[in-house]
């Protein structure tokens, strides 16, 4: 006996089905789960991309330094997350083999925008596929590549994407966005784009805002001598999470 | 590799690189057709050579269109050389314990970028398995390659230009061949530079 | 019961069977020789490295000796056939001296190596050889053998380890192969070419066959053979290649008027 909309075989139904009035209330249902989360965003510099996200700890005995939402793919690119931690770690777990399955074929890092194409395809997956449930998350994807520069996207459950110049998602999606828009312009430098990650992120941030309860990655446009291949050397990472200390200084500023 | 024969010769110049082949297609000893090409363009600025078993030539021409233009409508770009030639090699080592006979030669003048506005022409070369070389002088394959090493060592010299590489692999391919049994029968060759692809088929010795 | 009997074969599954060993008289010893005629001189060169496999035995072994005053012989393939027929070559030409106060021609000495290679039809000295020198009417002339005595004159040849590298080249800057001259120009006319552009040809020749073989390489030897009334004054002029240096060879008989040099230098040892 196969229990119904179990994984497999030919009786095994989708989850996600339409309503009459045509909305797939599962996908609804998981942004509703993401627009519950911790607020992360995402700004995009002349010269690089930063993300950023508040981390929650629910107890003062958790270990926090093992806690994780920003997360590098490959040297070129980095997801941050607001939604359930778990779905998370599975998506960044494909995404990283969706890397370097690209790096194998092609020999070199995939560009942000085909990453971010292979990984919405995988949530939309999620939302057609028999014995599933969408993934639980947005995701802020940040990246360089040669010949698209540096991008900032946005994935949502339903595997729909955006460029954005800058966005922000999870619980202060709205007052984060309407911040941004504010503040953002068009040369914007990333050491300011930086500062104003986290003046947007201490628009309602719960309790004190410290090198321990947030996260930063930040993408850098090499210059072309970074690019210089040397044999036996490999080329720096354009993506990189800040250190604590790096965090605390630029909180201290 | 010996049963159709065939050879083909990639060179680096200055600003431009030069591919050539043979056009023979033979079955062991007897000569079938003297216009079996075998070298194609990926683009305006990029050409591979797939000398070999024949058959294993249409396949994977065919296999490589396929997976380029995949990359070209995915990417939204040109393929660069470099990415072309692991592109080949990951083709081949697919195959690793049935493998293509082919040994193939890659040669392309990747396009100026904001960060390399001044990129080196590039040749590649790869065994049946797809383990890449990548000279910067010349690259060789087929039956005649001992020939050609030959020859090309003794007449290739650095920063040719379009004209003189083209002089330069002509004598190289048509003097190793001419001593191969399984090449020949006519040569084509291709300089690419960044304007333009001079292509010329040779007058060479038809025995 | 059948169960357990045992399979016929597992009964004689151990059993020792022949091996057959046997003496293989030859051997490859790799290495590179050459020769290019001109119209009043012969340039003759050999690499001086002797291998077996990967191995390398020594980094200089003679692979050309001078005959008479004007032949120059370049031995290559298994080097123990090499040196003896070599020896029992210098022989019969020591006996011809005796017999007939004057020493051998080229053509005769190259009619010779025919006969004693074809002597050996059943059991061939395993060499390739290249006579080159100077014929009795003054002119430069390059002589080529198969291991068995097939022989022709030429202009060039390249044989041994490299000669699939270095033919071709040849073919191309010797006979002028797949080249036309200019509209209203000389033909091209091969064993004419200076002296001066043969040594580079054979240097390059080398150095080429060096880079891409690797039983090719440790030294080079050029012997230069020149005719009656050719005056040495343009070899002695000549710019040596780095670490090259040139040294007349002492004739063997006494002493024509056709002079004999050895030029010798370093090719790589990798």
């Amino acid at each position: 006996m196969t229990a119904p909309g179990g994984s497999s075989g030919a009786y095994s139904f989708s989850l996600t089905t339409f309503s009459p009035s045509g909305k797939l209330v599962q996908i609804e249902h998981a942004l509703a789960a993401v627009a519950g989360g911790t607020t992360s965003l995402g700004i995009k510099a002349t010269n690089g991309v930063v993300l950023a996200t508040e981390k929650k700890s629910p107890s003062l005995l958790l270990d926090t330094s093992v806690l994780e939402k920003v997360a590098p793919i490959c040297p070129n690119i980095g997801f941050v997350y607001s939604g359930m931690g778990p779905d998370f770690r599975v998506l960044v777990a494909k995404a990283r083999k969706i890397a370097q399955a690209y790096w194998k074929m092609y020999g070199e890092h995939p560009p942000t925008k085909v990453l971010v194409q292979e990984v919405a395809a995988v949530m939309q997956q999620a939302t057609q596929r028999g014995g599933v449930r969408p993934y639980g998350i947005s995701l802020l994807i940040a990246g360089w590549d040669s010949h698209r520069g540096q991008s900032l996207y946005q994935v949502d459950p339903s595997g729909s994407y955006w460029a954005w110049k800058a966005s922000a998602i999870g619980k202060n999606t709205v007052n984060g966005k309407t911040f941004l828009e504010k503040r953002y312009n068009d040369d914007l430098s990333l050491e300011d784009a930086i500062h104003t990650a986290l003046l947007t992120l201490k628009e309602g941030f719960e309790g004190q805002m410290t090198e321990k309860t947030i996260e930063i990655g930040v993408v850098t446009v090499p210059t072309a001598e970074q690019m210089q291949e040397n044999s036996g050397e490999r080329l720096p990472p354009t993506f990189r999470k800040l250190t604590e200390q790096e965090v605390r200084d630029y909180l201290a500023l | 590799m010996e049963y159709n024969g065939g050879s083909v010769v990639a060179m680096i110049g200055k600003d431009c690189v030069a591919i050539a082949s043979d056009l023979r297609l033979g079955q062991q000893s007897v000569g079938v057709a003297m216009n079996f090409d075998k070298v194609f363009p990926v683009n305006d600025k990029l050409y591979y050579g797939l000398p070999g078993l024949a058959t294993d030539v249409y396949t994977l021409r065919e296999q490589l269109r396929f997976r380029v233009n995949m990359y070209r409508m995915k990417e939204e770009r040109e393929i660069t050389p470099k990415t072309f030639t692991h592109l080949v090699s990951s083709t081949l080592y697919e195959k690793r314990f049935g493998p293509y006979f082919i040994e193939p030669v890659v040669a392309g003048l990747p396009s100026p970028t904001e960060l390399d506005p001044h990129p080196k022409p590039f040749i590649s070369t790869m065994d049946t398995i797809g383990c890449i070389t990548t000279p910067k002088d010349f690259a060789v394959a087929g039956t005649a390659s001992n020939k050609l090493f030959g020859v090309a060592e003794g007449l290739w010299e650095p920063d040719l230009e379009p004209e003189d590489l083209f002089e330069t692999i002509s004598q190289t391919l048509l003097n190793a061949v001419d001593r191969d049994a399984l090449s020949g029968w006519g040569a084509i060759v291709h300089v690419i530079t960044h304007d333009k692809v001079i292509t010329r088929q040779l007058r060479a010795r038809m025995d | 019961m059948t169960l357990l009997a045992q399979s016929p074969m597992s009964l004689h599954d151990t059993y020792a069977a022949p091996v057959e060993h046997r003496f293989n008289p030859y051997s490859e010893n790799g290495g590179t020789i050459l020769a290019i005629a001109g119209a009043d001189f012969s340039v003759i060169a050999g690499d001086t490295r002797q291998s077996e496999g990967y191995s390398i035995q020594t980094r200089y072994a003679r692979k050309v000796f001078q005959l008479t005053d004007n032949a120059v012989l370049a031995t290559n393939g298994f080097a123990a056939d090499g040196k003896n027929f070599v020896r029992r070559l210098k022989q019969s030409l020591e006996w011809y001296q005796h017999n007939h106060h004057k020493q051998m021609g080229l053509k005769a000495i190259a009619r010779l190596i025919q006969t004693m290679l074809y002597g050996r039809r059943f059991f061939p000295y395993y060499v390739y050889n290249i006579l080159g020198g100077i014929e009795e009417d003054g002119s430069g002339a390059v002589y080529s053998f198969d291991p068995v005595g097939s022989y022709e004159r030429e202009a060039c040849r390249a044989a041994g380890a490299a000669q699939a590298l270095v033919q071709p080249f040849l073919d191309n800057q010797i006979y002028f192969k797949n080249q036309q001259p200019e509209p209203g120009a000389e033909p091209f006319v091969p064993g004419r070419l200076p002296l001066s552009t043969v040594l580079g040809l054979v240097v390059d020749s080398f150095t080429s066959a060096t880079e891409r073989h690797i039983e090719v390489g440790d030294g080079i030897e050029i012997f230069i053979v020149m005719a009656k009334g050719r005056s040495p004054e343009s070899l002695l002029d000549e710019k040596l290649g780095e670490g090259m240096t040139i040294e007349e060879v002492p004739p063997v008989g006494e002493g024509g008027e056709e002079r004999t040099f050895l030029l010798s230098g370093p090719l790589k040892r990798d």
